[in-house]
């Protein structure tokens, strides 16, 4: 698969030659595919925000190189703003963002600064609240007025409004009740099916992980530690238990029937994966004891 | 970039000048202060040197740190240095030097007399050194919240004339606890900012305060939600003011306050006589 991001080498120390001095990320080479969601799990510390901030270039790294479509991106270092709109990055808890004195002014924020036609703006900030399902009604309301879950879904539709290439979201769910999350997740999912977008996102739910992404990388002691598919990465759940990593709940009860001999298969890390599993293995139980009874009923 | 901004930067430790009670250590700065602002002759200015000296040596924070905390100051020092050496006269004494530009020197002729240097270097000793001594005693030594609670101690007679000494002080030491979270704060926002596009390093003056807008309403929101916030929880551990609070460090003089005292005023007194009877004769 074509890779339209890609780490090659970096490393990134804080304060370096200070006493604080602290290694964020570690000679990193990872690709991310285009048009997919992948997710980078990583427990405090890890260097998950230093990576995010890094592929948007608000940190330059000090060795190595970031490619976007195969071009390093601080090639023209007066240039990294339009990097910026192609990698589009949402910070943690994005709501802290919004300023303007209506949502449709702060959504339009980043297009202006694009410097967009204004019909060019008010589409794109349309489009974007359509995509995490916000209501035009409260585009006319000032931000501070929302709550807090549409505060989010505001600040989240003002970086989608910039069309960027690469969506990045950092922590997107975090704080927010099961439906705001699966609101903004599915949103998520929703907006790279149909714009094909390439989505990277950033979490400590593992749930949420099987749940919306395709492929996984993990980051430990600011290395790559794991990077795979969904299925590669969740299979290994012994190492990434070791490095204090959690699998998802679903696939730790999958584990445990497993090793008490109920054969399942395929998607083993959502619940209605292990459920269907779950189903076959019953339904294979039941036709073998029906054919050995069958089978019985011949030789008699 | 905004982290590299130190706001009086403490430095923990053991040393004697650490573990001086923060109210001899504002007393002790003042009547330095005081001696700086008296010493008049050469002599006085080398025991001043010499003092600041021991004063970092016995604090234990390495000379470069000390140093480097004199870099924002370095240009005042050269400017007020320049204007004293050129604009000082003693018209009684034969000049130094005097520059011969033509023309310009039909206005003004640069002219450096000796009284001119002495000042210049004067006060920029003085100076540094007032910066050097009072953040060894004030910033580095001490934390922020320690010489707050000082401030309140000493100014406690003030509350009989009903001036709420204890609530300035609350006040002042919650501003002290809420500039590194500010500070922090005002990084992620100016970043995320950035992120939209944002451009607070191009352009003109207007364009660039304009850049600030996105920064500064959102800081201030937070802001305010956060001293909101603080308040409920200050009233939910039943706050309510200075009357009958009691301390939990509560701060005593030990001997080495009073020696240190002691030998301040005793270093005051040999700065006067010193004045005096000026030893070297050269002096302002």
């Amino acid at each position: 698969m074509e890779n339209i991001l890609e780490l090659k080498d970096v490393s990134y120390v804080y304060g370096s030659g200070t006493p604080f001095e602290m290694v964020a990320l570690k000679n990193v080479s990872v690709g991310f595919e285009k048009g997919k969601i992948t997710g980078v799990i990583g427990h405090t510390g890890s260097g998950k925000s230093t990576l995010v901030q890094l592929l948007n270039g608000l940190l330059r790294p000090q060795t190595g190189s970031i490619l976007l479509n195969g071009e390093d991106i601080w090639q023209k270092p007066k240039e990294i703003q339009k990097i910026r709109y192609r990698v589009g990055l949402v910070m943690q808890y994005p709501e802290y963002q919004l300023f303007d004195e209506t949502v449709r002014a702060d959504i339009g924020y980043a297009p202006r600064n694009m410097g967009l036609s204004p019909e060019e703006v008010e589409a794109r900030v349309k489009e974007a609240a359509a995509f995490v399902r916000l209501d035009e009604s409260l585009l006319a309301q000032s931000p501070f007025a929302l709550s807090g879950g549409q505060k989010r879904r505001a600040a989240i539709a003002g970086i989608i409004a910039m069309r960027p290439e690469v969506l990045v979201l950092d922590e997107p769910a975090a704080g927010l009740d099961p439906l705001g999350r699966s609101e903004i997740l599915g949103g998520l999912r929703e907006y790279q099916r149909t714009c094909g977008a390439t989505v990277i996102l950033v979490s400590h739910s593992m749930e949420d992980m099987a749940q919306y992404c395709d492929r996984i990388v993990a980051l430990n002691h600011a290395e790559v530690f794991l990077n795979g598919t969904v299925d590669e990465v969740f299979s290994r759940s012994r190492e990434l238990a070791e490095v204090g990593l959690d699998i998802p709940r679903i696939a730790r009860i999958a584990i445990a029937l497993q090793k008490r001999g109920v054969p399942l298969d395929g998607n083993l890390y959502t619940v209605p994966g292990v459920a269907k599993a779950y189903l076959r293995a019953w339904q294979e139980k039941q036709r073998r004891s029906t054919a050995a009874q069958a089978g019985e009923g011949d030789h008699a | 970039m905004l982290k590299d901004i130190t706001l009086g930067q403490y430095f923990p430790g053991n040393s004697v000048i650490h573990k001086m009670d923060p109210r001899a250590k504002l007393i002790v700065a003042i009547l330095y202060i005081v001696a700086i602002f008296c010493a008049q002759n050469v002599v006085c200015f080398a025991a001043l040197l010499l003092s600041a000296f021991l004063l970092i040596l016995l604090s234990r924070i390495s000379v470069i740190t000390i140093l480097r905390g004199l870099k924002p100051i370095m240009f005042v020092l050269l400017f007020t240095a320049i204007i004293n050496v050129f604009l000082t006269g003693d018209t009684t004494e034969p000049p130094l030097w005097q520059a011969e530009i033509p023309i310009f020197s039909l206005v003004w002729r640069p002219t450096i007399y000796r009284a001119g240097v002495i000042r210049a270097i004067f006060t920029s000793i003085r100076v540094m050194v007032l910066i050097m001594v009072t953040s060894i005693f004030l910033t580095y030594t001490t934390s922020p919240i320690t010489l707050t609670d000082a401030i309140e101690e000493l100014l406690a007679p003030l509350k009989l004339l009903h001036i709420p000494v204890h609530d300035f002080a609350m006040m002042m030491t919650i501003a002290l606890l809420f500039i590194p979270t500010l500070i922090e704060e005002t990084d992620k926002i100016m970043n995320a900012q950035k992120a939209r596009g944002a451009d607070f390093a191009n352009g003109s003056l207007v364009k660039r305060a304009k850049a600030l807008v996105p920064v500064l309403i959102p800081l201030f929101v937070s802001a305010f939600k956060r001293a909101e916030d603080l308040a409920v929880a200050m009233e939910c551990r039943c706050y309510r003011g200075g009357k009958g609070r009691t301390k939990l460090h509560k701060l005593q003089y030990h001997a080495r306050d009073i020696v240190a005292f002691l030998l301040m005023c005793a270093f005051l007194a040999g700065i006067f006589v010193v004045n005096y009877y000026n030893p070297l004769e050269i002096s302002l």
